[in-house]
């Protein structure tokens, strides 16, 4: 995934400021190794904000030709990684304020008592359910959520992707899991022992 | 790999859940369909822009009408006010009794004609700005 020992990590950011460097002498055909580099990351990122592949690509898509002409804007002081990121949250951002993910509440809905058994279907249907609970949450919450996981909870990382403040996004964050926690108690140590209820309820309330 | 920064609580089922989703492995031809775009946006001329020159004199024109319209509705509706007020009545604002009957009938369209061109410029103002915001432009 994203998360790469230093060395690696290092070998791309040299690689990708070679890169820039190219495309911004004329190469363009040097933008394809940074569309390679990152392709894997930007496609699985957009996935989580709308866990539709198809649309995914397209907004994959889109934030890489933003980040395309925007190229020259990028500082070196800073890192490739969280400058583009940045760009493609924005992106994904602004693509789910103007077309939603097409969320159904009940597909958002925690399996009922019987299902939360230990077959192995089961339990994979209900790790979906929750993944796809989180698009069912506030924005303001939901991103945290998305970001955090997927830079594999490294809060340095999803607080500069959004450009907000640790403490915010610490805050919002664990907000979105009290929210997610209400809505499938039996995930909640706490409240393990006690039955499990299909709440049906509107996460966004 | 957990940073320093991971939540007070230890890792419980959602953590686990939300943090195992399995990665999607892009289509086969995304780069290149990337590439294709990227390379049709470089090879595009670039846009043609507003011909601000040609459209000057015309700009110019439109502006110097509409401010002399509002200057001479403030100026007629100030003598009229002025001259209500002497007079001890109410006159309507826009009654201009110092210009003859025929030069009101033509300046009172010419009035409504300069509103409506101002409520238009305002209009596709606000428009321009909201597409703006939506970054449609």
């Amino acid at each position: 995934m994203i998360e790469t020992p230093t060395a690696a990590r290092n070998d791309t950011a040299d690689l990708d400021s070679a890169d820039v460097a190219r495309v911004l002498a004329g190469d363009v055909g040097a933008f394809e190794g940074i569309v390679r580099r990152w392709q894997g990351p930007l496609v699985n990122m957009a996935w989580r904000y709308c866990r539709d592949r198809g649309r995914a690509e397209e907004m994959a898509q889109e934030a890489f030709l933003r980040a395309w002409r925007g190229l020259a804007s990028w500082r070196s002081e800073s890192s490739f990684s969280t400058w583009l990121f940045s760009i493609a949250a924005n992106v994904y951002r602004s693509e789910l304020k103007r077309f939603p993910a097409a969320l159904p509440l009940d597909e958002a809905a925690e399996p009922s008592a019987a299902a939360v058994q230990f077959s192995e279907f089961e339990q994979r249907g209900q790790n979906e359910a929750l993944r796809r609970a989180v698009l069912a949450l506030p924005v303001r919450y939901r991103e945290p959520v998305i970001l955090y996981y997927f830079h594999q909870m490294d809060m340095a990382r999803a607080a500069q992707t959004m450009g907000l403040p640790e403490g915010t996004v610490k805050a919002r964050l664990a907000r979105a899991r009290d929210l997610l926690r209400k809505r499938f108690p039996h995930l909640n140590p706490q409240a393990a022992a006690g039955p499990i209820l299909s709440t049906g309820k509107d996460l966004s309330r | 790999m957990k940073s320093e920064t991971q939540p007070a609580t230890p890792l419980d089922a959602i953590d686990r859940i939300l943090a195992s989703d399995d990665p999607l492995v892009p289509s086969s031809g995304f780069a290149a369909g990337v590439m294709e775009r990227v390379r049709d946006e470089a090879t595009a001329p670039p846009p043609i822009p507003f011909p601000w020159m040609r459209a000057l004199p015309g700009i110019v024109l439109v502006a110097g009408t509409i401010g002399w319209l509002i200057y001479e509705f403030i100026r007629t509706a100030l003598a009229g006010a002025l001259s209500g007020a002497l007079s001890g009545t109410l006159t309507s604002p826009i009654a201009m009794p110092h210009i003859s009957t025929a030069a009101q009938q033509t300046l009172v369209p010419a009035f409504w004609t300069a509103f409506a061109l101002v409520l238009s410029l305002a209009s596709w103002a606000f428009s321009r700005r909201l597409m703006r915001r939506s970054s449609l432009l």
